[in-house]
C-alpha cells in the first residue's frame, strides 16, 4: 500500500531524477523502495504473528482437549502436573493441557477478563480467586454447576456460599485460605479469648525484659489484604459490609468500633507499629519470624518457613489459633476466607469433560495429596479427621477446621473489586489519620452506594436472592447453548 | 518554469519520504486518540457485559466533574509538577553553569549526572523506595545517627513525608536532563558579552542576572514545557514509590486513569479521563507556546 | 572517561580561587554524591544478606554474597525479561531508524510546504500523554489478539519512538554541512545519490546516537509494557522489576540486584557515548 503511494508520487513526474534513479537501481532495492516494502513486510509480520498467537493448537480426532489454567510454578506446579497425568490415565479420551497463567492475582484476573470478553473457549477450566466468582457468574463467563449436581454439602458451607450467585453454585472450592492469629507461646502460652485479652497479652509481653518490640503485626498497606484484616475485626465486633438484602452497612456503629480498634492498636495502645500501614503478608512474616512481634495476623502459608530453625528465630515457639471475637454483644470470632476455586469457562466446548476434571481435582484423595505436598487446606471438613493430613498441616487439625468454619466470605457481589478499592482507600485514610473512622466509613458507604446505583447492582442483588436473576439472562445473551 | 518544477519535485519527494513515518504515527497515535474520544462518550465496563455499551453523551465527563478523587489527583499532579520542576530548574541551572566551565573532571561530572537520566524510572523509584523504607532504610538509619530523628519513621503513611522520596527521586532522575538543555542554551550565549561586562567591572552576580538569565530565557522556557508536560504525565515513579498512597493522597491523574482503565476496566470513564488529561496537556502546551512566546526549534528561518 | 577533550570553544578561566569558587566546588561535590549515592547503596545492599540488611543497615559492606544475583538468574528467570526487552527495544529502534531516516532527510534537506506543520505535528506527538491512548490501544491489540505478544508492544512503542527518532535525527542531520551534497548536485548527482553516497556515511554517528536514545527510551518504557503484557513470558525488564514484589514477598535483595542488572547496559551506553548523547538530546530541542 505504501509502495503504491510512493510509486504513484514518482510516476506523476516522469522526468524527475528520482524516477530514473529508482528504476536504474530497482534490482538492488534502493533505500526508498526498501523502506516502503519493509514497512508493509513489518505490518504483515505483525498480523501473521497475531494470527499465530490467536490460533489454538489443533486436536486429534476423537479426543477431547481440555485446557487447565493455574499456577505452574514450583512444588504446586509439579503437583498439578502429576494429578493431571493421573486424570488422563483414568480418562484416555481426554487430554489436558496446562496453560501457565500469571501468579499475581490482579494480572490473572485481567487476563481472564480479556479472554472471556473475547469469548475465547480456552482455558476450559479457570482457577478463580474467592472474590471473583460472583463477578464472573453475573457476567455469564462461567457455567452454573447445578446441572452436574455437585455434592456441595460435603464442602465447608462458607466456601460454598462464596461461590454461589443468584442461588446457583458456579465453582467448586479447591483449597481454602483463612486468616489466623499467630502468637509467641513463650510469651503468651494460652490463646487470647477476646480482642481485649489480645491487647493485654501484647502489652504485657512487650513490657517484659527482652520482650518483642511489637505487640501485633498485620497487613495494613492499601491493598486487598487490608480488607481481609478489616473483615476479621468487623466480624469480631458483629459488623458487616453489606447486609443480606445488599444494603451498605459498613458505616454502622459496629464497623466504626472495629476500625477504631485497629486505630487504637496503632495510636493508643501502641501495640501495632505504624510500619504495618505499608506492610503486606511478607513484611509481617519477616517481623514475626525475626522475633520482633508477639502476635501476627496471617494466612497459613508461613507456618512451614517459620518452623524451619535455620531461617526462623521462632521455630517451636509459636502457635496458631482463630482470631478472637471482641467480647462485645453480637461479635464472633471471624476469619477472612481466601483460596482458589475451579470453574468452567462458559465458552468451553467440552463442559462435561471439564466438570469431570474439576470433580477429580476436588476429590478427597487429591485434596489430601495437595495438603501433603504444598500445605494447602482442604475444603472438605471430613478430611480434617484424616491422619495423613495431620503431618502435612503444621497446626492442630481442629484449629484449622475451626478457623475455616468461622470464616466469612468477603461480600459476595459482582462488583467486589471496585467495592474493595473504595473500602481500601477509606480504611487506609482512617488508619493513617487522614480521616476519622466514622467519616471515612460514611464516605465509603456513600461511594459504594453510588457504585451500586451506577452498575444497576441494586436490581441485580435483589435478583440474586430470589429467582433466576440476571446471570442466566447474561449467559443466554452470551450465546452459550447447553 | 524549471524553478517551479524543482520545487514541486522536492515537495513530492519530501512528502513521500515523510509519509511512512507520518502514517505510522497517525495509525498508532492519532487514530487511537480519536477512538478514545469515541469511547469516552459510551458506557463501557469490560467486567460488566450486562450493561452493554450504550452511548451516554457527556455523562462520563459530568461524572469526572463531580468526582472528588479526580480533582484531588489533579491537585497532586500540579503540586508534584510545580515543586519538582522548581527544584530541577534551580539545581539544573547550577549544574549547567558548572558544566559550562572548564575544570578538571568535567567529563566525569557530565557522565555521572547523565546516568540517573538514562536508567528506567521504575529502577529509580525502587532505589528511592528502598532508601526510605521504614525497616532497614538507610535514610532512617542516617537521620537517627545524626540525631535529626529520634527513632525510625514511616515515611509512606503521611502525605507530607510521602512526597519527600517522590520529589527527591524525580529531582535526582530529571535534573541532568534539565541541566543539559540549559547547558545547550548557555553555549549559545556570545562570550564577548561577558568580556564587555567584565571590562565595565560587573561582578558575576550582575552578569548572571543581566546577561545569562535573559539570554537563557528561551532554553528555560523550552525546558519548562518539556518538564511540565512530563510532570502531568507522571506515572511510573508514583506507581512504584507510593502506589498513590497513603489513602490516595499522592495519586496523580495518570495513575487514577490507569486504575480506572486497567484495574477496574471502566473503559468509558477511563477514556473520558484520558481525554481530559490530553486536553489539559494540550492546553498547557498552547499556553506556553502562545502566551510565553516560546519558539520551538525546528523551522529553518 | 574522566578526561574529556577540551571544549570546542574557548572558555573563561576563573581568576584565582575565590571564596565563591570554593562554595561552588563544595556544592558540586554534594550534588555528585547525591547522584551517585543511590547506586552505591543499591550495589552494597544487593550484595548483603537480607537478614543483615534489615537488622542494622550499614553504609559499608560487612559481608559480601552473590546469592541475590544467583537467585535472579536461577529461580527468578530474569533472562526472560531481558530477552523480551532486547527484542522489543531492538526491533522498535531498527524500524524507527529505517523509517525515521527518510523522514528526517526530507525534513532537514528538502524544501516543501507543510514542513513546519509536520515538525509541529511530530513535536506535539512527542508530548502526548501516553495514558491518553492506552484504552484504544488495549482494545485494538485485544481485537488483533496481540495482547501479551512482541508485536503488541512494538506497535505501541512506535507512538513515542517514531516521533523521537524523527525529531532527533532531523536536528542532527541539519548540523551536517550541506556543502558536499550541493557540490555533488552541481556535478549532476541525483538526490538519491547524494543521500546514499554522501549524507548517509556522514550521518552514521547521528544514526548511532539516535538509535541509542530511542533504544534507551524503549528499554525504560513502563506504562505500555505494564498494560499490554500479562505474564512473566512477555514482561519487559521494568515491569518484571516493578512486579517483583509478588503476592506475598518484598525480596529487596533480588529487586536491587535486578535494578543493577537493568541499569548496567544503559549506564554503559551513557558512559561510552555521553558526548554524543548530550549532543543528540539537545540538537533539536533548543535553538538559540
Amino acid at each position: 500500500m505504501e509502495r503504491h503511494g510512493l510509486g504513484g508520487a514518482i510516476r506523476a513526474f516522469p522526468g524527475s531524477g528520482l524516477r530514473r534513479d529508482l528504476e536504474s537501481t530497482k534490482p538492488k532495492q534502493g533505500a526508498v523502495g526498501l523502506a516502503g516494502s519493509s514497512w508493509s513486510a513489518f505490518i504483515l509480520a505483525f498480523s501473521l504473528a497475531g494470527f499465530l498467537v490467536a490460533c489454538a493448537p489443533a486436536s486429534k480426532r476423537g479426543e477431547t482437549v481440555l485446557t487447565f489454567s493455574g499456577s505452574a510454578l514450583g512444588a504446586e506446579g509439579t503437583l498439578v502436573q502429576k494429578q493431571l497425568k493421573r486424570f488422563m490415565e483414568l480418562h484416555p479420551t481426554i487430554r489436558v493441557e496446562l496453560q501457565r497463567t500469571p501468579d499475581d492475582a490482579s494480572q490473572r484476573h485481567q487476563l481472564y477478563v480479556q479472554w472471556l470478553n473475547a469469548r475465547v473457549g480456552n482455558p476450559d477450566i479457570l482457577q478463580l480467586d474467592v472474590v471473583w466468582t460472583p463477578e464472573f457468574a453475573a457476567a455469564g463467563w462461567v457455567l452454573p454447576l447445578t446441572r452436574f449436581a455437585p455434592a456441595s454439602s460435603e464442602f465447608f458451607p462458607a466456601t460454598i456460599a462464596a461461590n454461589t450467585w443468584a442461588g446457583q453454585l458456579y465453582a467448586l472450592p479447591w483449597f481454602a485460605d483463612v486468616g489466623l492469629l499467630y502468637r509467641r507461646t513463650d510469651f503468651v502460652p494460652n490463646e487470647p479469648r477476646s480482642l481485649g485479652d489480645l491487647v493485654t497479652d501484647a502489652k504485657q509481653a512487650m513490657a517484659r525484659p527482652g520482650g518483642p518490640r511489637f505487640g501485633i503485626v498485620w497487613q495494613g498497606a492499601r491493598y486487598e489484604g487490608l480488607i481481609t484484616g478489616f473483615v476479621e475485626y468487623l466480624g469480631a465486633f458483629g459488623g458487616r459490609i453489606l447486609d443480606d438484602s445488599g444494603r451498605v452497612v459498613v458505616n454502622q456503629p459496629e464497623a466504626v468500633r472495629a476500625l477504631q480498634f485497629m486505630r487504637d492498636e496503632l495510636y493508643t495502645w501502641h501495640i501495632a507499629p505504624l510500619d504495618v500501614l505499608t506492610w503486606h503478608e511478607e513484611e509481617a512474616r519477616f517481623a514475626f519470624q525475626n522475633g520482633t512481634a508477639v502476635f501476627m495476623r496471617n494466612w497459613p502459608y508461613p507456618v512451614a518457613a517459620m518452623s524451619d530453625k535455620s531461617q526462623s528465630r521462632v521455630a517451636g515457639k509459636f502457635a496458631v489459633s482463630p482470631i478472637p471475637a471482641s467480647g462485645q454483644a453480637g461479635g464472633h470470632s471471624t476469619a477472612a476466607l481466601g483460596g482458589a476455586q475451579l470453574a468452567i469457562n462458559a465458552y468451553s466446548e467440552s463442559p462435561d469433560a471439564a466438570y469431570r476434571l474439576i470433580e477429580y481435582l476436588t476429590a478427597p484423595e487429591q485434596m489430601i495429596e495437595r495438603g501433603q505436598a504444598v500445605g494447602q487446606y482442604p475444603t472438605r471438613p471430613a478430611l480434617y479427621h484424616d491422619p495423613r493430613l495431620r503431618s502435612a498441616i503444621a497446626i492442630p487439625l481442629d484449629d484449622a477446621r475451626r478457623a475455616i468454619e468461622s470464616a466469612t466470605p468477603r461480600p459476595v457481589t459482582p462488583i467486589y473489586t471496585e467495592l474493595s478499592e473504595i473500602l481500601q482507600i477509606e480504611l487506609h485514610r482512617a488508619l493513617v489519620r487522614q480521616a476519622e473512622p466514622q467519616d471515612a466509613l460514611n464516605s465509603a458507604a456513600k461511594r459504594i452506594d453510588a457504585l451500586i446505583e451506577r452498575t444497576g447492582m441494586r436490581k441485580l442483588m435483589s435478583g440474586a436472592h430470589n429467582g433466576p436473576g440476571p446471570a442466566s439472562a447474561a449467559s443466554s445473551t452470551a450465546g452459550h447453548s447447553e | 518554469m524549471r524553478k517551479i518544477s524543482r520545487l514541486g519535485y522536492e515537495a513530492r519527494l519530501g512528502w513521500s519520504l515523510v509519509a511512512p513515518a507520518l502514517s505510522v504515527i497517525a495509525l498508532i497515535a492519532i487514530f487511537p486518540l480519536g477512538w478514545t474520544v469515541w469511547e469516552s462518550l459510551h458506557l463501557h465496563e469490560l467486567r460488566m457485559p450486562w450493561l452493554g455499551q450504550p452511548f451516554v453523551g457527556l455523562a462520563n465527563y459530568v461524572e469526572i466533574a463531580k468526582d472528588p478523587r479526580f480533582w484531588a489527583a489533579l491537585a497532586h499532579t500540579a503540586f508534584f509538577t510545580v515543586v519538582s520542576i522548581s527544584l530541577e530548574l534551580l539545581i539544573g541551572l547550577f549544574l549547567a553553569l558548572a558544566m559550562n566551565r572548564a575544570f578538571r573532571g568535567r567529563g566525569f561530572v557530565r557522565a555521572a549526572v547523565l546516568v540517573p537520566w538514562a536508567i528506567p524510572t521504575v529502577v529509580a523509584a525502587l532505589l528511592w523506595r528502598f532508601i526510605f523504607e521504614s525497616q532497614g532504610g538507610i535514610a532512617n538509619a542516617l537521620l537517627v545517627d545524626v540525631h535529626v530523628l529520634k527513632e525510625p519513621m514511616v515515611w509512606f503513611i503521611e502525605t507530607s513525608t510521602a512526597w519527600v522520596p517522590v520529589i527527591l527521586a524525580d529531582v535526582w532522575k530529571t535534573t541532568p536532563f534539565v541541566a543539559l538543555l540549559l547547558l545547550a542554551g548557555l553555549q549559545n550565549i556570545d562570550l564577548s558579552l561577558y568580556e564587555a561586562a567584565a571590562v565595565d567591572g560587573a561582578n558575576a552576580w550582575w552578569q548572571l542576572r543581566h546577561i545569562t538569565l535573559p539570554l537563557l530565557k528561551p532554553a528555560i522556557l523550552v525546558t519548562l514545557i518539556f518538564r511540565t508536560l512530563d510532570g502531568f504525565r507522571v506515572f511510573d515513579l508514583i506507581y512504584v514509590l507510593t502506589g498513590g498512597g497513603p489513602g490516595t493522597s499522592t495519586e496523580p491523574v495518570a495513575l487514577y486513569t490507569f486504575n480506572a482503565l486497567l484495574q477496574n476496566l471502566r473503559f468509558g470513564y477511563g477514556s473520558a479521563l484520558s481525554v481530559v488529561i490530553f486536553a489539559i496537556t494540550f492546553g498547557l502546551a498552547l499556553l506556553y507556546v502562545r502566551g510565553l512566546g516560546v519558539r520551538l526549534g525546528g523551522e529553518e528561518t | 572517561m574522566t578526561s574529556v577533550a577540551a571544549p570546542p570553544r574557548p572558555r573563561r578561566r576563573t581568576a584565582g580561587i575565590s571564596w565563591g569558587a570554593w562554595l561552588f566546588g563544595a556544592a558540586l561535590v554534594v550534588l555528585i554524591l547525591f547522584t551517585l549515592f543511590p547506586f552505591y547503596w543499591a550495589i552494597v545492599a544487593s550484595l548483603t544478606p537480607d537478614a543483615a540488611l534489615f537488622r542494622d543497615p550499614s553504609l559499608w559492606p560487612q559481608q559480601i554474597i552473590l546469592d541475590h544475583y544467583r537467585a535472579l538468574f536461577g529461580e527468578r528467570d530474569f533472562i526472560t525479561p531481558i530477552r523480551n526487552s532486547l527484542i522489543v527495544a531492538g526491533t522498535t529502534t531498527v524500524f524507527c531508524l529505517f523509517v525515521g531516516t527518510l523522514a528526517a532527510y526530507a525534513l532537514a534537506r528538502l524544501e516543501f510546504k507543510g514542513k513546519p506543520l509536520i515538525m509541529g505535528f511530530i513535536l506535539a506527538v512527542t508530548m502526548f500523554p501516553q495514558i491518553s491512548i492506552v484504552s484504544p490501544l488495549y482494545l485494538l491489540l485485544r481485537s488483533l489478539h496481540l495482547i501479551d505478544t512482541y508485536p503488541g508492544l512494538i506497535m505501541p512503542y512506535m507512538t513515542f519512538a517514531m516521533p523521537l527518532t524523527v525529531w532527533v535525527l532531523t536536528g542532527s542531520i541539519r548540523q551536517i554541512p550541506k556543502d558536499l551534497e550541493e557540490a555533488a548536485h552541481v556535478d549532476g548527482a541525483t538526490r538519491r545519490q547524494s543521500f546514499t553516497k554522501i549524507l548517509l556515511p556522514l550521518a552514521v554517528p547521528s544514526l548511532a546516537t539516535t538509535g541509542i536514545l530511542t533504544f534507551i527510551y524503549c528499554w525504560n518504557e513502563f506504562l505500555f509494557a505494564l498494560s499490554f503484557t500479562l505474564g512473566p513470558e512477555r514482561q519487559t525488564v521494568p515491569v518484571a522489576i516493578a512486579l517483583f514484589r509478588g503476592m506475598y514477598q518484598v525480596p529487596w535483595g533480588e529487586i536491587l540486584a535486578a535494578a543493577i542488572v537493568a541499569t548496567a547496559p544503559v549506564a554503559a551506553l551513557v558512559l561510552i557515548f555521553q558526548r554524543r548523547i548530550v549532543q543528540g538530546l539537545t540538537a533539536g530541542a533548543v535553538k538559540g
